[in-house]
């Protein structure tokens, strides 16, 4: 692939961790363009156009959900929102608003690139479908709507199936409860988290093989759910 | 080194439960005394000479004035002037006094009950100002350790995060690729050391505010699960069985805290128990109750620490390094936060058993049963 490095935008107050964020990045083959608060990242985001966003939600200046909103109504780029730990609730609110995924502080390298890398691809295959996912032990046939775990064929409730199907078309991304709820239950049922943790349990229990000790759906916990890939070679070094 | 916190807790409660009688029992004890006295003189009136008589009062007057302090004494000291003169100073049965002589006696019994309470008021002023002195210093002495300890806790990630870096930074090629990496992994492991603690003491002061528990109805396997997830590196080559029993209930808890528990109590068995040694987390109903219960084959817990273990700053007797003995406390405040408990024994064969219960939820757990068809057909 020779396609330009992709460009990111770190939205970013403190100038150590942005120093930190513009080596790995640089180093990882990203270009880096960097804004110190809400009011300048708005106007980069204008005038640069990223294909990512790395966006921290304690800035000086603006709430942080109202500057993913703001960032949603300019750019097409995916959003990666960065909170401590504890603030579930902030992270929840940004992802409800637009952003695609979240990262919490104090996190790896090795996590960022992995985001990184997830939301690029979404970035890049937005609306694509695909007709087989294959994970670890577990394949998915798309187009014959049938499972598999370790070759032996799985037997899904049709509301599993949607859950899985819903999870593996965002492979990688974290969805919240209430995304969950509105695209399976449907719109009224958006309160009701019990449904999506009851049935993603049942879910679990028939794909992993340790369901205690999960491997491919794992809980955020006071954020919702996601289907993990398994370890990949780091980095976006073989684009360069 | 902080067991202090819980002498200074006692005592601040200790002081709290004998706080000075109140001046309405004094009141009521004085009228008491003085009635008996007055029968009991008035009775044996034959037998008593008068200074015998002035005698009793006195030692009532006293008494109530060592017992009441100054305003109680002087009640007992004009109630006892009033039955003197009432029973044994001529004209008898009346208030009248015929001879003046009789006046000075009462002035000096009041005057008596005055100044004797009045010491009685001093030296418990004193007492209540020593006994706050002793206190403030035993809270200002825990603090202080608090502090220390916290504060060694944090310094001593920093110095050996600090120590590593400055070697890397400052290397001019002696630090062979083996030493680097050994650097770069101590570096690494400190900063999670360091986060985990400030992720603790967090939690801690959190609860110790009161923030509200967000409740939600969850399956516990869930929270076991990622729990152990995330746990996974530290708890190495014990193997982890989760056992849940078919009629458990959906918790009505804060998923993010008592995932945090169960973190917590995961990385206390993480820390104490041999590696190649399994660990067992069993999910129950009992009369209503949901109970967990983690055991493990360690070396169990001292006798006499299975309470203590889960204090503040408090760490068990063989514990490794690197603790700071926050975890199990903050175990506690999360269970007592969602109006359980948490407690810890040893368990038959060896090995610990902690055991979190949660109450039966006043409101009834929704049915797990959900729609199955969404209300739109599956496509």
């Amino acid at each position: 692939m020779t396609l330009p490095s992709p460009l990111v935008l770190v939205i970013e107050d403190d100038p150590q961790m942005r120093r930190f964020l513009r080596a790995s990045l640089t180093a990882n083959g990203y270009r880096t363009i960097e804004a110190k608060d809400g009011r300048d990242a708005l106007a980069l985001a204008g005038t640069h156009n990223p294909e990512i966003v790395l966006l921290d939600l304690g800035l000086p200046d603006r709430d942080g959900v109202d500057v993913t909103r703001g960032l949603r109504e300019v750019v097409r780029a995916s959003i990666l929102v960065v909170s401590a730990r504890g603030r579930e609730d902030d992270k929840v609110a940004a992802l409800d608003a637009g952003a695609d995924d979240y990262l919490t502080k104090p996190f790896g390298v090795r996590e960022l690139l992995a985001r990184m890398r997830v939301a690029l691809r979404h970035g890049h295959e937005r609306d694509g479908s695909m007709s087989e996912l294959v994970l670890g032990e577990l394949r998915v046939d798309f187009d014959r709507r049938r499972v598999f775990c370790d070759d032996q064929e799985v037997h899904l409730t049709p509301l599993e199936y949607r859950l899985l199907a819903l999870l593996a078309q965002n492979l990688g991304r974290v969805l919240t409860h209430a995304h969950i709820l509105r695209e399976v239950w449907g719109p009224a049922y958006v309160s009701h988290t019990h449904y999506v943790r009851v049935h993603m349990a049942e879910l679990r229990k028939k794909i992993e093989r340790q369901p205690a000790r999960p491997k491919l759906l794992v809980t955020e916990p006071g954020v919702g759910y996601r289907l993990r890939e398994p370890p990949a070679p780091e980095g976006v070094r073989s684009r360069s | 080194m902080l067991s202090g916190w819980f002498e200074a807790r006692r005592s601040i409660e200790s002081c709290e439960g004998s706080s000075p009688p109140t001046r309405g029992v004094g009141y009521a004890s004085a009228v008491a005394m003085v009635t008996v006295v007055a029968a009991v003189t008035l009775l044996l009136r034959a037998q008593l000479a008068l200074p015998d008589v002035v005698m009793i009062y006195l030692l009532v007057v006293t008494v109530v004035a060592a017992r009441w302090g100054r305003a109680p004494s002087l009640l007992a000291a004009a109630l006892s002037v009033a039955a003197y003169d009432f029973f044994f100073i001529p004209p008898f049965f009346r208030f009248a006094v015929a001879d003046l002589r009789h006046l000075f006696t009462f002035a000096m019994m009041l005057t008596i009950g005055a100044i004797m309470g009045g010491l009685t008021d001093r030296l418990r002023k004193e007492e209540r100002e020593a006994r706050a002195a002793i206190l403030s210093a035993r809270t200002e002495a825990m603090r202080s350790s608090l502090l220390s300890s916290i504060s060694h806790d944090l310094r001593t990630p920093l110095a050996t995060i600090t120590g590593a870096a400055t070697t890397l930074r400052d290397d001019r090629g002696a630090v062979d690729r083996e030493q680097r990496s050994e650097l770069v992994a101590t570096i690494c492991e400190e900063a999670e050391r360091l986060e985990r603690l400030v992720a603790n003491l967090l939690d801690m002061t959190r609860l110790e505010a009161g923030q509200p528990v967000r409740r939600e109805w969850v399956p516990l396997d869930e929270l076991v699960a990622s729990a152990s997830m995330r746990l996974e590196r530290e708890l190495g080559e014990r193997t982890v069985t989760v056992e849940v029993a078919g009629d458990v209930p959906l918790a009505h808890v804060d998923p993010v805290l008592f995932e945090q528990l169960l973190v917590n109590l995961l990385d206390n068995a993480a820390k104490h128990t041999p590696s190649h040694t399994p660990v067992e987390i069993r999910v129950s109903s009992v009369g209503g109750d949901v109970v967990v219960e983690l055991a493990d084959r360690g070396p169990g817990i001292a006798p006499g620490d299975e309470d203590r273990l889960f204090g503040r700053f408090e760490r068990g007797r063989s514990a490794p390094p690197g603790g700071v003995g926050l975890g199990l406390a903050i175990c506690r405040a999360i269970a007592e936060a969602h109006g359980g408990a948490v407690t810890a024994e040893n368990r038959t064969g060896g090995g610990a058993v902690f055991r979190v219960t949660l109450p039966h939820s006043a409101t009834d757990a929704p049915s797990p049963h959900t729609p199955e068809m969404a209300p739109e057909e599956v496509s």
